[in-house]
């Protein structure tokens, strides 16, 4: 065993890449998964959600009496902004409304510290943990906060956490933000009088009875909320901070599944060839102990046995650095996605599961070499195995073997006659390589398209969005600010559309005439696209979804004010990378709305020098919900990842390279313990340690420049693949594999072949020269 | 005066004890001797894969023993032809490219097909080891051996392996390629019959050399029965 230690330690190793990747992902995901499940029934996490302008309080009673509903709780929410000073650009907020001395229904607060706001009370305010983090703020501090268009001084009184705001991100915001944007909870008396709502409420949360389906409730919801402006409700799929976690929940699942079976593969694969080797060297003994009587089964669960020498200790050090690794990894996430409890849970089921999968991987791997030594006659193992036959094959029919030379055809018989060793040995190098290419083209596909095709498409410094639409002579005044150079209007209506039986929510955007800010890029070529003058155009997931095609006219309804609708012809589809849209001419949208041509939102080009004193100029207009800066969001969404994709990547070369150094440092030794005979004759024929090495090593070079092409595009695959459980609806990154990944990829892979291959080279220095003149094959 | 000790546990065993041998340029030379008696780690110094613990060796006038390692694969690599006990051919290279490894690097050989002719196997040109008998795999190690036109031959027990017959046949082949080819040829053995196809036999006992004769008359090897 002694002898064999190099090759239990790194098929250990790969063991232990495996289990650690098992145990850190899965448990992540089993964390995440626990603690939302149990945060959202603890804290009745709602169901379906709906907004309206204003509702009659009357109503809920007749909500309460729909089919399946379990419970109501109807709310005020509104955006506010909260300008702290020192904050070079203001925060924004939403700001909701809890029952007067009661908990709510559906949605309760997890109070991390002090208390609800007391009734009546109408300075004070509960602030979500994420903002008073980044803010430094305690129970007792003050808050600026514009609500409807007062300066007010809230107090805070609680910092709490909400099923709700799991992730909470601003509503268009291209990453979370905990600086800039707050979620505040008030006392409902006081909101209601702040907005104008006492005895109404424009936003509702349902509970529904277990099992029973959003879809109905929703539709009932519909109708009952259109004459009070109703938006149009929505299931917990619908819900932002819900959709986003299920989104990364399933990411994370897919991952956990796909990872872990690299290495273990991977292991199985060298647990066989190491254990088909022993046994091949221990034919003698094999025999000697048949021959005296042992079984089968004695001899099987001997070499079986011997697997626990790579088992336990990959177990070992799988189930400690999984762990290591699973509390960091949970950690990054903990840092976006708020829990109450959130820690990584070990737990026995998790090990288990580990340990059983990890025992049959590595008993799938040592069977085959079992097999051969329970079928292997005493009398036929007395004697010395059957030397290895060769067979001139293709590269001599095609005259060749001149061509690679006696050295070379060494080589090539060799991998002709074990072709599956070949090309499991590529398959695993090539996963490897696999593995790299997913750990990063996320990042890779992400920022080519926002240092591509976003800045293409939204080409303004800042974007300042309205609490409600404006009359369009605000594009011009917001243009003749000092330090803007150009202003554009947009306006964004969301809108249902129904082709058939089918339909979706989208938003309908009016872009200007001639609009230069912002533009229409496909994913694919990124060529622009013009919005027709007739029509409308179509996000073209949109169009497959509700089955539409170019000539078609489905059903637009307004979900807002009159709730008008209209049957656009549909010009074409625009193929891009986020969201749902619907674009139209800012004149059709006018019309649509029987308005002048307002705005929801202006684009402006800003010259940057002067962007902090534009910012502080809109930061005072009480109808300004929300001002961003893309270039700042696009820099901060990139800061943020940057250092959570060094941390995969990191952990991503430590276990590829583990993988192709298993994979070539077993090969290598078996080579080696294989061909010793031969490589030692050719040395006592006159052959340099140089040409013997590169016949050992050109076999294995072979499988290495073989999983280089392979794990490319098995990577590319893989991606593809992974970018399918996505949800197309949101997202539709172009797969893109930067180049520096490929790179990366294929030089992690050559330096830790590179780096076995030498590491066994060493022995051919020690090659005995003597011996070989002696000894029998 | 060549000497070698190798250090066993806590013994020294004397392989080698104050031997003074030449081989002769052209000569067919057997060394005889039994298990033990030193004949294979004369050999193993004469093929440059190992080195006296006390003395010195010559090769022409270049002497063996300061050579380097790199200058010992040099040497054998263009001067010495070795044939094993058990023949040491690749077992997934043919005939031709066994032979062809050699011929490969070195400087003035004979084709692979024509030292293959020469041990009378011109008709195994393609074949695999594992399709060849005992006898004509020793052929192929002989063919390969020669094939370079080494100055040395030197041959460890080349007919060990083999039955009577089979190794006579070998022998004539060695007889041959020794006249030839005008190699030194060195042959060790602990058959005493193999003694009478030499020019010269040295018979060593206890790691000395215990006498030193030429034959009266040459015996052909096909005129040896054993």
């Amino acid at each position: 065993m002694w002898s064999l230690k190099g090759q239990i330690i790194t098929i250990a190793l790969v063991l232990a890449g495996g289990i650690a990747c098992f145990i850190s992902l899965r448990g992540t995901y089993l964390s995440l998964e626990d603690a939302r499940s149990a945060y959202y029934d603890r804290y009745r996490f709602a169901d379906v959600f709906a907004r309206a302008e204003r509702a009659p309080e009357e109503l809920i009673e007749k909500i309460e009496a729909l089919p399946s509903v379990e419970v109501v709780e109807s709310r005020i929410v509104e955006e506010v902004t909260i300008p702290i000073e020192g904050l070079a650009r203001p925060a924004y907020g939403r700001l909701l409304s809890l029952p007067s001395g009661r908990p709510p229904a559906t949605n309760d607060l997890f109070l991390r510290s002090g208390r609800l706001p007391a009734r009546g009370r109408e300075d004070e305010a509960v602030v979500l943990e994420a903002f008073a983090e980044a803010h430094g703020l305690e129970p007792g501090a003050r808050l600026p906060v514009v609500i409807n268009g007062r300066l007010r001084d809230l107090r805070v009184v609680g910092i709490a956490l909400s099923p709700e705001y799991v992730f909470a991100i601003r509503p268009g915001a291209l990453a979370d933000d905990p600086k800039r944007y707050a979620v505040l909870w008030m006392d409902r008396a006081t909101l209601a009088s702040a907005f104008r709502l006492e005895g109404a409420f424009n936003d509702l949360t349902l509970r529904l009875q277990s099992g029973a389906s959003e879809r109905p409730v929703c539709f009932a919801l519909d109708k009952m909320l259109a004459r009070y402006g109703g938006v149009g409700a929505v299931g917990r799929d619908g819900q932002i901070s819900n959709r986003i976690l299920v989104q990364e929940l399933s990411q994370l699942r897919a991952l956990a599944g796909m990872v872990p079976l690299i290495f273990l593969g991977v292991a199985a694969f060298l647990i066989n060839l190491v254990l088909a080797r022993l046994v091949r060297l221990e034919r003698p003994e094999i025999a000697t102990l048949k021959a005296v009587g042992y079984s089968n089964c004695e001899i099987a669960s001997h070499y079986l046995g011997l697997v626990t020498v790579v088992v336990v200790p990959g177990i070992l050090v799988g189930l400690a650095g999984g762990f290591l690794l699973g509390r960091n990894v949970l950690g990054l996430y903990a840092k976006s996605f708020r829990f109450p409890d959130l820690d990584f849970d070990l737990s026995p089921s998790l090990v288990v599961s580990a340990i059983a999968v990890t025992v049959l991987a590595a008993v799938g791997g040592a069977l085959g070499a079992v097999r051969g030594a329970v079928k292997l006659p005493p009398a036929e193992a007395m004697r010395p195995p059957a030397p290895a036959r060769y067979r001139r094959g293709i590269v001599e029919r095609l005259g060749l073997s001149a061509f690679f030379g006696p050295s070379g055809m060494m080589v090539l018989r060799e991998i002709v006659r074990r072709p599956g060793r070949t090309l499991l040995s590529s398959a695993g190098m090539a996963g490897a390589i696999a593995l790299l290419i997913l750990s990063r083209f996320g990042w890779d596909s992400i920022t080519t398209y926002f240092e591509g095709t976003f800045r293409r498409e939204q080409r303004q410094d800042l974007t300042v969005a309205f609490a409600r639409p404006v009359d369009p002579r605000v594009v011009g005044q917001l243009a003749r600010m000092p330090g803007v150079t150009m202003a554009e209007g947009l306006r964004a209506v969301p809108v249902r559309v129904r082709h058939e039986h089918r339909m979706r929510d989208s938003i309908l955007m009016g872009l200007a005439d001639e609009a230069t800010l912002r533009r229409l890029i496909t994913r694919g070529g990124g060529h622009e696209v013009e919005v027709p003058k007739e029509g409308v155009l179509l996000t073209k997931t949109l169009g497959e979804i509700l089955h539409l095609e170019v000539g078609d006219r489905p059903l637009l309804e307004v979900r807002e004010g009159a709730r008008p609708t209209v049957r656009p012809v549909i010009a074409g589809f625009i193929d891009e990378s986020i969201g749902l849209q619907v674009y139209g001419r800012a004149d059709l949208v006018a019309a649509l709305e029987g308005d002048t041509g307002a705005v929801s939102s202006v684009l402006l080009k800003v010259d940057r020098q002067k962007l902090d004193a534009v910012e502080s100029e809109l930061r005072r207009s009480p109808h300004v919900i929300d001002v961003s800066d893309v270039i700042a969001d696009m820099e901060r969404l990139f800061d943020m990842n940057a250092s959570i994709m060094n941390v995969w990547t990191a952990i991503s070369v430590v276990l590829s390279a583990c993988v192709v150094f298993g994979v070539v440092y077993n090969n290598a030794r078996i080579n080696l313990a294989a061909r010793s005979r031969d490589l030692a004759s050719l040395r006592v024929l006159g052959f340099s340690r140089r040409e013997i090495s590169a016949i050992l090593l050109s076999g294995l070079a072979f499988e290495v420049l073989l999983a280089l092409p392979v794990g490319v595009v098995l990577g590319r695959y893989w991606a593809q693949s992974f970018m399918s459980t996505v949800d197309q609806e949101t997202f539709r990154w172009q797969v893109f594999v930067a180049p520096r990944t490929y790179l990366l990829s294929v030089a992690v892979a050559t330096l830790a072949a590179l780096a076995s291959a030498l590491w066994v080279r060493r022995s051919l220095d020690h090659l005995d020269l003597i011996s070989v003149l002696k000894s029998r094959e | 005066m060549l000497s070698k000790t190798y250090r066993m546990g806590e013994v020294d065993v004397r392989a080698l004890d104050s031997v003074n041998f030449t081989l002769d340029r052209g000569e067919l030379l057997v060394l005889l001797g039994a298990s033990g008696s030193g004949k294979s780690t004369l050999l193993n110094i004469l093929g440059g894969l190992d080195v006296p613990s006390a003395g010195r060796v010559f090769f022409g006038g270049r002497e063996l023993t300061d050579a380097d390692e790199d200058e010992l694969t040099d040497y054998r690599r263009r001067s010495v032809g070795f044939v094993f006990q058990f023949y040491n051919l690749i077992p997934s290279l043919t005939a031709r490219e066994n032979v062809a490894l050699v011929t490969d690097i070195a400087d003035n050989p004979l084709d692979a097909e024509e030292a293959l002719a020469l041990v009378g196997l011109a008709d195994r040109l393609d074949h695999f080891p594992a399709q060849l008998s005992g006898g004509e795999q020793q052929r192929v190690a002989i063919a390969r051996a020669i094939a370079k036109r080494p100055p040395v031959l030197l041959c460890d027990e080349p007919t060990g392996a083999l039955d009577s017959r089979t190794g006579i046949l070998v022998l004539e082949v060695l007889e041959r390629v020794n006249r030839e080819l005008g190699s030194a040829t060195a042959l060790i053995t602990h058959n005493a019959p193999i003694a009478e196809i030499a020019d010269r036999v040295v018979t060593l006992a206890d790691g000395r050399i215990q006498s030193e004769r030429r034959p009266g008359r040459v015996v052909h090897a096909r005129d040896l029965t054993w």
